[in-house]
């Protein structure tokens, strides 16, 4: 702070950002109304900036952080759009060149089907084995990754609005935000999943070394690094099930529809489609709290809405039991996610009804019912 | 539960910048922001279809990543992103104009008035005046001079990014902000004397 001694003209003052906090947000970090009351001179320099700065006030952006969010979404779209055209401008290009490539992507396709009919049949097996650890590594996205080591199963909601009901030991990796024309996810132990409805863009959970394909729907997928079989269970809605990539090349898809399952055998890779689950003594024991619970309400307390959220997803929700006490509503919410249950609840509640939602607490704030 | 995100938040912009001209996705999006409501204001200022400003500064983003690959790795963030949107908008107005034959950067108007600062002048009565009478001649000042002022306390660029931007060499740049200011302080000389003057009389 010694440079401001040899301050002569407002300009210095007015391009100083501990001035500019001063005069504007009255922080005055550096001691400038001291060091103003030492000078005369200074003082009346001091005055004149002080007075153009205030009369220079850019109104402030008036976007809010949901604003720049959906700005970054629609951004992301335009780059895929971007990218799209250049790569179909590039195929043009090429289109010119191709007669001659030709011979020698023939010949390339050939020494490739020869190496990988080799690969399979030399060193498939030993690596036919794909671990949560693999699959994070074929994705460069940059992922998060949540991890549960608690006792209990912990909610997790995607940037889609979808949510997962994480079991203990287990962990799930996805991106901040969903980008392209698919959402992936990568899951290593157990959870729910409970999709956001988006045909255009189908949701996978890579897991072991199986996939699992959806639009939108509720099942679970239970894949443990250390044990013999994954399995996917369907509560509602259709999920298509193939193996990944990395093990086998293959064709095959199960489809499952709600109350259906599927155990995969991870040694054989073979495909077990089980239809009546209720005799499948595994699966029905570790039916979890959420898929036991009814989201089917009619005419109930939205007390005991918000109680039965609460257990199924171990969250806490926080709402004003006064001015609700004496609301009830008629409303089905089984076949959608946590955030969306939210939304339709308080949508249904009216009067500016809203929620918040933070890690595992949520807070409804409301004027009660119409 | 514990969450493991990269911890970016006390990283500058040009780390922000050299991660996203490697591929990061993250930087990209922290970068955007921080950036974009500011750009968007500044986008404001420069064209009244606030629609199509948000726009612009959404393809300013879309080109930093598509050719991400070719971007400088040593700039001025701000400066650049500040810039961009300009001759975004510029190249706007061009193609809104063709029947008209305009125009090129340095036709855009800068469009932005100053406010005054309403909360923070517990001030007495004079002081308010003469603050409201600066406003004035402010807002009074040809487009150029407010914007150069503009980009050099709101935005804190130098004078040499504002010459950049404005596409005039320094001289040019810094003439500009040093008249702005010239003609505030010679109008205001006058009337301030004469609201001290006023003022004293009163009491």
């Amino acid at each position: 702070m010694q440079k401001r001694n040899k301050y002569t003209e407002i300009e210095d003052f007015l391009s100083d950002e501990s001035f500019q906090s001063w005069i504007l947000f009255k922080i005055d970090e550096d001691g400038w109304e001291e060091w103003t009351l030492e000078n005369r001179q200074r003082a009346k320099l001091v005055e004149d900036s002080r007075l153009l700065l205030l009369a220079m006030k850019v109104p402030d952006s008036t976007l809010s952080a949901s604003d720049i969010h959906n700005a970054l979404q629609n951004t992301w779209v335009k780059i895929e759009e971007k990218e799209n055209h250049n790569d179909s401008v590039e195929d043009s290009k090429v289109k010119f060149f191709k007669k001659y490539l030709i011979r020698g992507v023939a010949a390339a396709l050939v020494f490739g089907l020869v190496s990988i009919w080799f690969y399979e049949n030399h060193f498939g097996p030993e690596s036919k084995v794909v671990t949560y650890k693999e699959l994070i590594d074929e994705n460069s996205e940059g992922l998060v990754e949540q991890t549960n080591n608690s006792d209990k199963p912990q909610i997790i909601t995607l940037s889609d609005g979808s949510s997962v009901l994480l079991q203990p030991n287990s962990k799930l990796s996805y991106p901040k935000i969903f980008t392209g024309n698919e959402r992936k996810v990568y899951l290593s132990g157990e959870g729910f999943f409970e999709i956001s409805k988006n045909p255009k863009k189908p949701f996978f959970v890579y897991a072991n070394e199986i996939v699992t394909k959806v639009v939108g729907t509720s099942f679970r997928v239970k894949a443990y690094s250390d044990q013999p079989d994954v399995e996917v269970l369907v509560r509602t809605g259709k999920v298509k099930v193939r193996s990944n990539d990395l093990v086998a090349k293959s064709d095959e898809e199960v489809v499952l529809l709600p109350n259906q399952a599927l155990r995969f055998v991870r040694s054989e890779l073979s495909f077990n489609k089980i239809t009546n689950i209720t005799q499948d003594q595994t699966l029905t024991r570790n039916v979890g709290n959420i898929e036991q619970l009814s989201f089917e309400f009619t005419d109930i307390p939205v007390s005991q809405i918000f109680e039965t959220i609460e257990q199924a997803y171990l969250v806490d929700i926080d709402y004003p039991k006064n001015k609700l006490k004496d609301c009830h509503l008629t409303t089905s919410l089984s076949d959608q996610p946590l955030t969306e249950k939210l939304k339709i609840v308080c949508n249904s509640i009216g009067n500016n009804t809203s929620f918040e939602m933070n890690g595992n607490q949520i807070i409804i704030t409301s004027e009660g019912c119409n | 539960m514990n969450t493991k995100t990269l911890q970016f938040k006390n990283f500058d912009d040009i780390t922000l910048w050299n991660n996203l001209k490697d591929g990061n996705e993250k930087s990209f999006s922290m970068l955007f922001e921080k950036y974009y409501g500011d750009l968007v204001n500044y986008g404001n200022s420069l064209s009244p279809y606030a629609e199509k400003v948000q726009d612009c500064v959404q393809d300013v983003f879309t080109d930093i990543w598509v050719y991400r690959n070719g971007l400088q790795s040593s700039v001025v963030v701000k400066a650049y992103l500040l810039s961009s949107v300009r001759k975004r908008i510029a190249r706007l107005h061009e193609r809104d104009h063709i029947f008209r034959k305009a125009t090129s950067t340095d036709s855009i108007a800068f469009l932005l008035e100053f406010s005054v600062e309403h909360e923070l002048i517990d001030d007495d009565y004079a002081t308010k005046e003469k603050v409201v009478h600066l406003n004035k001649l402010l807002n009074d000042l040809p487009a150029r001079q407010k914007e150069a002022l503009y980009l050099r306390y709101h935005q804190g660029l130098t004078v040499e990014q504002i010459a950049d931007m404005l596409d005039v060499n320094y001289q040019s740049a810094s003439n500009l902000l040093h008249r702005g200011l010239l003609t505030l302080r010679k109008e205001w000389k006058g009337s301030i004397s004469l609201i001290i003057l006023l003022s004293s009389t009163a009491c």
